[in-house]
């Protein structure tokens, strides 16, 4: 992960210039948004610090915690509704996702998974419009699920902040191989702020549950700091 | 010579049986000309619109290169731990090398080019070395 550098507090409204860009393409992340009047600078939609990763990339580093969908991002949703072949998925945003059973690996239109209202799946967005719900896939492009799908129902759902979801998604935090070394877990972080956790005891799901609660309030030296000591 | 510019066959003839393949290809050509002219109307207008620089949007997990969220240590899911090693496991010790080397590339390169300065010095001779410009001997012709 190449590093990312900090260039100063935004608020709404405030006009970013000297937009940094690589065969004249720029990639813009949440709380940016193109500039009408100025072709070649952004406008910030939301307060935070603006973020810059080489060669191209631009964000708002934001502590906002309404996860908006965006097309791509892998997300653990709960079953709220099915009807017919259509299941309607609490993702966590403004709208429920809307599902095709058809779009689970290997499911034709006889043979369809079983999956039941307050399941528990993590999928993908396919789809994600201001003007439309969102759409979920269970399957890659080669129609293989990978690790997407139902979740077993032999786990724990927790809420987290979206920004430790990012802290703990980035491959370089220790904190989720830290607890590795205590105790055996799955789990999975959807970048909505839904995390499902499975482990042997129920003293080691609090455990992790207790970890993420002081993550949450640490910068993210500190965490190292404070895993390098567990060593 | 000039070039014969739009040769067409009248739709009577196209209309014929033994003209069935040319008119799908005929067909074919309207098609990807009618198309070729409506994108390249759209692009030009978006051009006009964002000027120089074009802007992607995109989500977090792009930007932050964040890794996929499922994730099993010690054994509790060996399949998703299978397929861990191709990414998490990998982003992992790419990240591990980075901090493990020492001697930055940049340093690498500066600290060897002036090495082989130093290495160049010492097999050049002494003649070499200390070659100053001389005068010529006045007692000596020039020719």
């Amino acid at each position: 992960m190449v590093a990312s550098t900090d260039l100063g507090f935004f608020l709404p409204g405030e006009v970013i210039k000297d937009i940094e860009s690589k065969d004249k393409y720029t990639i813009i992340g949440p709380g940016l948004r193109r500039n009408e009047e100025d072709p070649n600078s952004l406008v910030a939609t939301q307060a935070g610090r603006l973020t810059f990763r080489a060669p191209n990339t631009y964000w708002i580093e934001s502590r906002r915690n309404r996860y908006i969908p965006k097309k791509g991002d892998l997300v653990v949703g709960v079953v709220t509704k099915k009807s017919g072949d259509i299941l309607k998925v609490d993702i966590g945003c403004a709208e429920f996702a809307w599902l095709s059973l058809l779009a689970f690996e290997g499911s034709t239109k006889k043979m369809k998974p079983n999956v039941n209202v307050g399941d528990l799946i993590y999928a993908k967005l396919l789809n994600a419009h201001k003007e439309m719900e969102p759409e979920l896939v269970c399957v890659d492009q080669y129609y293989k699920s990978g690790r997407l799908g139902v979740l077993p129902n032999e786990g724990v759902l927790i809420n987290i902040t979206l920004r430790l979801t990012h802290t703990l998604l980035n491959a370089e935090n220790p904190l989720l191989r830290t607890m590795a070394k205590k105790f055996p877990y799955e789990i999975v972080i959807g970048v909505n702020g839904k995390v499902w956790i499975k482990a042997n005891q129920a003293k080691d799901v609090l455990t992790l549950c207790k970890a993420f609660e002081a993550a949450e309030l640490e910068s993210e030296k500190s965490i190292i700091e404070a895993c390098r000591q567990h060593k | 010579m000039e070039p014969i510019k739009n040769v067409r066959l009248s739709k009577g003839i196209l209309e014929m049986k033994f003209m069935k393949k040319s008119r799908e290809q005929v067909l074919k050509d309207q098609e990807d000309a009618e198309s070729q002219e409506m994108y390249s109307r759209e692009i030009t207008e978006e051009m006009k619109k964002s000027g120089h620089t074009i802007f992607r949007e995109a989500s977090m997990t792009i930007c932050k290169g964040l890794a996929d969220g499922r994730l099993s240590f010690g054994g509790v899911n060996p399949e998703v731990e299978k397929l861990m090693e191709a990414t998490y496991n990998k982003a992992l010790a790419e990240a591990q090398k980075r901090e493990e080397k020492d001697v930055s590339d940049e340093h690498m390169a500066k600290g060897y080019s002036t090495l082989v300065n130093t290495v160049n010095n010492k097999f050049k001779t002494k003649k070499a070395k200390n070659k100053k410009f001389q005068k010529p001997n006045a007692a000596e012709p020039l020719i």
